[in-house]
């Protein structure tokens, strides 16, 4: 008859709680709203890191990826070198090593592009067939550069996926369109790529490398390169050696700052996530100090009850509770309050996020992880802050029962 | 002559309030034997609630030696006295003390609550039958504000024996009830008692005093007078 024991034991338990309503409320009221606020703000967090991921891993930029970029410096800011020493040669030294899969360099630049009544500068880039398999980017009708295009320099362009719409162009394969002065014959359009934040994947327009680099921007230079690993590829060596051929062909020897960077995936995200880290470990530690701040209100509230129920828990002690059976008694009536609440402030912030996506990119995040770890803050502030409390009922002395009256 | 239940020896209790020093029992020494139905009387303020207390294992004497069946309880610690509040004594109190949100059945099993091996289907038979042989079969699953005074203090009878005690402690027992339920309550302590149930009954009501087999009589803090019934 072990469940019945125990049955009584939490009705006992549960039937205490709600003897005194206000209490109850209060103490469910104070750590439900910190607990909304810790799992609302670190579900953003991960919601956040995770989009990121998604659009960077959706544009083959995953773990076996590797961006090299002209001019050196910091990953970030202006570049402190010179930025026209990288060349076509790096690019077939490189895709002769035997660890990288393919190379996809490119050149970019703005230009006046014009259709019809239609004139405005936009983004430009000069690229090679090898693009499409280093981004995971096709089109979505006609069709991308062949090799010919390359080698005849071809005034031939790819357009993004909002490119037709923007230039207001209906049926635009086959059509030309102006950039830089020059006439382009449409051949493709590219099938539409998630942005993160204001940076629009979908409003380039893409032309034959060559042709940008003779007959566009008349530089021998390339802006930089994507490089895809074949699988299982050691990184940090393809990078100390990738950085060797470069430093070989440009000349560089000794305490000479590298004209290049070298981009990978985690910096890619670190960088993404810097800002919205700082402002993560903030909000954090905002929504710890109201969980503080809950568990000495719960503390308080648990002092008034056990306060009010000295009679009770004298008459417990006189029928031979022991301190701990007290101990256990109120511990477990903490763990009632903190599931509940830590129930409800999940809930809660569930919905919070979903508000949140109405307003905002980040897409509500369901995660079992931060709902055990709502539920275990939650359990781990009541029980701390109920010791106390739970304690001072064991010191309540027996002999009131028979002084009362 | 049966066995000694409760050997009390030169009991003495003072009360420190502040600077000023008060003593309530000055020397308490008492012999209770098995089966016996011990009433306790005084007037008010001379100390047979504190004597009472101390028995009952509530509180501590300032000094004395204490043997309950033969154990010296005044040294033992609040677990082992936990146990044998448990075990060993059953308690009615004037104000009867149940737990308010609990129903007449939950309230007999609590003392059960608190022994680390549960309660069995047999326990709760059992306090069932304790309630229907008190009168309040039809009542188990009330509520004591649903209960008359009388009914209250018959669930709290119930409480006391669902532990088989060997000592039952009574203070006032009747001190909130009107005649009628005194006289059923009365009834049910000699009939507990002539089935062999100790019981220490403390009151300062003369006809009440009568149910028991001996009165003692304390004042200022000692016991001045005794007479069997
Ligand atoms: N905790 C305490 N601190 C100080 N004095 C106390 C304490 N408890 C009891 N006393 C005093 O001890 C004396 C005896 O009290 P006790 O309750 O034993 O009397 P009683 O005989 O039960 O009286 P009554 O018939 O009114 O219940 C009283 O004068 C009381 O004021
Ligand atoms: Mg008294």
């Amino acid at each position: 008859m072990k469940n019945r024991f125990k049955q009584i034991f939490l009705k006992d338990i549960l039937k205490e709680l709600l003897a005194n309503k206000v209490n109850l409320v209060f103490m469910l009221l104070a750590l439900i709203i910190s607990l909304t606020a810790l799992n609302t703000i670190y579900s953003l967090g991960a919601s956040a890191k995770k989009q990121v991921l998604d659009v960077l891993a959706n544009l083959q930029f995953g773990k076996d990826a590797m961006l090299v970029i002209a001019g050196g410096g910091k990953i970030i800011g202006v570049t402190t070198t010179r930025t026209d020493t990288m060349k076509m040669k790096d690019v077939e030294n490189i895709e002769r090593l035997e660890f990288v899969k393919l190379v996809s360099p490119w050149v970019r630049g703005i230009l006046e592009v014009s259709y019809e009544g239609f004139s405005e500068k936009m983004r430009i880039e000069g690229v090679t067939p090898s693009y499409s398999l280093a981004n995971n980017w096709y089109t979505k009708e006609g069709r991308f550069f062949s090799e010919q295009d390359l080698k005849n320099m071809a005034k031939v362009c790819v357009l993004g996926a909002e490119v037709p719409q923007k230039i207001k162009a209906k049926q635009v394969i086959g059509k030309k369109i102006k950039i830089g002065g020059e006439y382009f014959e449409v051949i493709g359009i590219l099938e539409p790529k998630p942005s993160f934040g204001h940076f629009r994947h979908d409003e380039r327009i893409l032309i034959p490398l060559t042709t940008a680099m003779r007959r566009v921007f008349n530089k021998d230079y390339l802006d930089a390169m994507k490089i895809l690993f074949k699988e299982n590829t050691d990184i940090e060596l393809a990078k100390e050696t990738i950085r060797g051929i470069l430093r070989q062909n440009h000349n560089l020897y000794g305490i000479q700052p590298d004209d290049f960077r070298l981009i990978t995936p985690d910096m890619a995200i670190e960088r993404f996530t810097a800002t919205t880290r700082i402002l993560t470990v903030f909000l954090l530690a905002i929504s710890v100090i109201s969980l503080v701040i809950s568990g000495v209100i719960i503390m308080n509230l648990m002092y008034a009850n056990i306060e009010e129920r000295a009679p009770v828990i004298a008459l417990r002690l006189a029928l031979g509770a022991t301190p701990s059976n007290i101990i256990q008694h109120y511990l477990t009536m903490a763990l009632i309050v903190a599931l509940i609440s830590g129930f409800i402030g999940w809930w809660l912030s569930l919905g919070l996020m979903q508000l949140i996506s109405f307003f905002s990119p980040l897409k509500p995040l369901f995660s079992w992880t931060t709902f055990f770890i709502s539920l275990g803050f939650s359990m781990l502030t009541t029980i701390i802050f109920s010791l106390i409390p739970a304690y001072k009922a064991t010191q309540i002395e027996p002999s009131i029962l028979l002084k009362s009256l | 002559m049966g066995d000694k239940i409760v050997i009390l020896e030169d009991i003495q209790k003072i009360y420190q309030i502040g600077k000023v020093s008060y003593q309530v029992l000055k020397g308490i020494d008492l012999e209770v034997e098995q089966g016996e139905f011990l009433v306790i009387m005084g007037t008010s303020g001379s100390g047979k609630t504190t004597l009472l207390n101390i028995i009952g294992l509530l509180d501590k004497p300032t000094s004395g030696r204490y043997f309950l069946e033969g154990e010296e309880v005044s040294k033992f610690d609040s677990k082992k006295l936990a146990y044998i509040r448990n075990r060993k004594l059953g308690f009615i109190f004037q104000a009867f003390h149940l737990v308010p949100w609990a129903t007449a059945l939950e309230n007999v099993l609590l003392p059960l609550l608190y022994r680390p091996e549960g309660f069995s289907k047999d326990d709760e038979k059992r306090a069932i039958s304790l309630l229907e042989r008190l009168g309040l079969g039809e009542r188990i699953h009330a509520k004591p504000k649903e209960l008359s005074g009388g009914q209250q203090q018959r669930v709290a009878i119930a409480r006391a024996l669902i532990t088989n005690p060997k000592l039952l402690l009574a203070d006032e027992p009747t001190g909130n009830l009107d005649s009628a339920s005194s006289k059923e309550v009365m009834n049910i302590f000699k009939e507990l008692n002539a089935e062999g149930l100790t019981i220490i009954m403390v009151t300062h009501d003369p006809e009440i005093a009568k149910n028991g087999k001996r009165i003692k009589v304390i004042a200022d803090g000692i016991f001045v007078d005794e007479k069997q019934v």
